[in-house]
């Protein structure tokens, strides 16, 4: 990736990478309290898949797990953590019939992270071959860092797939794939790479809101309502370094979520 | 666009004032239907509309400050489930207040509203106090069609915090390390609540509102590492990426998930 000359800042690189690392601890501190709030909500959800609603006493293992989630203050810097969960699951498959139900919603969420860290990975890949110009290092840094946390995303939806029973969701089987893997594809520049992850970032901010109200189980409801403010954060962002205002909208609404029906067979 | 073109950074302000006029009719739309449910449940039970009849104790704050969380909630009734949504939203009005204040407060020092401000933080700092007032009356609204009381105070535990701070503001930085203090507080306060209310509609609310404190959040985080870097230069709509540091890129999400550690308790802001 070609970079630009950088300015001079009273703060140094280096300090700001270390804050950059402060930060990525933050992240890892927050991960087991996600992990457990998924372990229950999949739980909750194998009750279900074998036939056995889950019912009140489901809702209160999921608010177990909002608490645990709002006690976990331990640390760790197992950044595949996320990946174990999905070690033992069943082939995957995109049949759309499969999931159903909050499960059907996990499943859409798992593809809608994939699409986006399939067009961050598309936009490095552009970069590298130059097609994109010169891409700015911030620009860079922005793109491998929210392609993780989508992939950490995508890695914690697929474990409760997994732990479900049912099979993970390995690449984006959305009615909206096409046309934004075509768009990326036609992206000559920075600010279009932008454009197309803004419209991602806002559509699944927009999705994990719809999530909140329409997931039954608390521990589903809680991990979307912990994911969608870093969706929108991305969002403003790529809002900002547009050029655009940055928090254009004073509620987050649903009329740009990408619905269940989105999801399709292959 | 120049970092110090106010002419087109007011016409993105507008733009983004359209979007917001639609977003807020939506959300106005969520609390009716919210209200509307809580209503016709009420009515079902006891054939009445009126929720005074089923909740008495509007101003009973302490009926459920014991219950311990959400799961015990649910086992104590939809009248308490209600009462809480109550509260969540006087405590939402109540963070939402404190916002407004001190970026009203912050919008009178000189490095933030006045001659020495960067136009964009200026800009920012007056939009999102527009924004909150904006959270602060949908959430009063709310209250007030379920027959609460309209929470219109500061939130007095924040506000505590704040007091404390202002004697110790010395610049830009200051005030905005303030700002996202309280920013993420609201944030996480109102990701939490998205498990703690009972209908769907008012989860959805919260988690509307969670998103867009985040949203400030991120782009102060990212105001802030600039200011310290000591290149408030920087700060421009667009800003000059190629000058920006690397680590720019990353500081305004640090989170894969949104913590709720520091949430407020639902009844922390509730009218007593």
């Amino acid at each position: 990736m070609s970079t630009d000359k950088r300015p001079e800042m009273q703060i140094s690189e280096r300090e700001l990478a270390a804050m950059t690392r402060d930060l990525d601890e933050l992240h890892e501190s927050t991960f087991p309290g996600v992990r457990k709030l998924l372990d229950e909500f999949s739980a909750n959800l194998a009750h279900l898949t074998r036939g056995r609603a889950a019912g009140r006493r489901g809702f209160l293992m999921g608010v177990g797990g909002v608490s645990a989630l709002g006690l976990a203050a331990c640390s760790s810097n197992d950044t595949g953590s996320s990946n174990k969960t999905t070690t033992a699951a069943p082939p995957a498959t995109t049949a759309a019939a499969t999931y159903e139900g909050d499960l059907k919603v996990v499943a859409l969420a798992a593809a809608l992270e994939n699409l986006a860290v399939t067009a961050y990975t598309g936009a490095l890949d552009a970069a590298g071959k130059g097609t994109l110009g010169t891409v700015p290092p911030a620009i860079g840094v922005f793109v491998q860092t929210a392609m993780k946390q989508h992939k950490d995303h995508a890695g914690a939806w697929n474990g409760v797939l997994s732990k479900a029973g049912k099979p993970t969701i390995t690449d984006a089987p959305l009615s909206i794939t096409a046309d934004q893997v075509k768009a990326l594809g036609a992206a000559k520049s920075v600010p279009d790479v932008a454009k197309l992850a803004l419209d991602l970032e806002n559509a699944a901010a927009q999705t994990y809101t719809f999530a909140t109200a329409n997931v039954t189980d608390a521990g589903g409801i809680m991990t979307a309502a912990t994911i969608q403010p870093v969706e929108a954060m991305h969002a403003a962002i790529l809002n900002f370094v547009l050029g655009q205002y940055p928090v254009p909208d004073a509620f987050i609404g649903v009329d740009k979520a990408v619905k269940p029906d989105a999801l399709m067979p292959k | 666009m120049s970092p110090i073109d106010e002419r087109g950074l007011r016409e993105l302000m507008v733009e983004s004032d359209d979007l917001q006029s639609d977003a807020m009719r939506t959300a106005e739309r969520d609390l009716d239907d919210y209200v509307e449910a809580v209503l016709e449940t009420h009515s079902g039970r006891t054939g009445s509309r009126d929720p005074g009849g089923m909740w008495p104790g509007w101003g009973k704050t302490g009926l459920v400050a014991g219950l311990a969380g959400a799961g015990t909630l649910l086992a104590a009734g939809p009248a308490a489930a209600t009462t809480v949504d109550v509260q969540a939203l006087q405590t939402a009005a109540s963070l939402e207040n404190l916002a407004v204040s001190t970026y009203k407060t912050a919008l009178t020092l000189p490095f933030i509203g006045g001659a020495d401000a960067n136009a964009v933080v200026k800009a920012f700092a007056e939009k999102t106090m527009a924004q909150h007032t904006e959270h602060a009356e949908a959430f009063n609204g709310a209250v007030a069609k379920l027959g609460g009381k309209a929470q219109n105070d500061p939130n007095a535990k924040y506000a505590a915090v704040v007091q404390k701070a202002v004697p110790t503001i010395k610049g830009a930085g200051d005030v905005v390390a303030l700002a996202i203090s309280l920013e993420d507080v609201a944030a996480q306060t109102y990701a939490k609540n998205v498990s703690q209310v009972s209908t769907p509609e008012l989860r959805q609310l919260f988690a509307g509102v969670a998103g867009v404190e985040a949203q400030h959040k991120a782009i102060l985080l990212a105001v802030k590492a600039l200011v310290d870097g000591g290149a408030p230069q920087l700060i421009a709509l667009p800003p000059d990426a190629a000058k920006l540091p690397d680590a720019a890129g990353s500081v305004g999400f640090p989170d894969a998930y949104y913590p709720t550690d520091k949430a407020s308790p639902v009844e922390e802001g509730a009218v007593k």
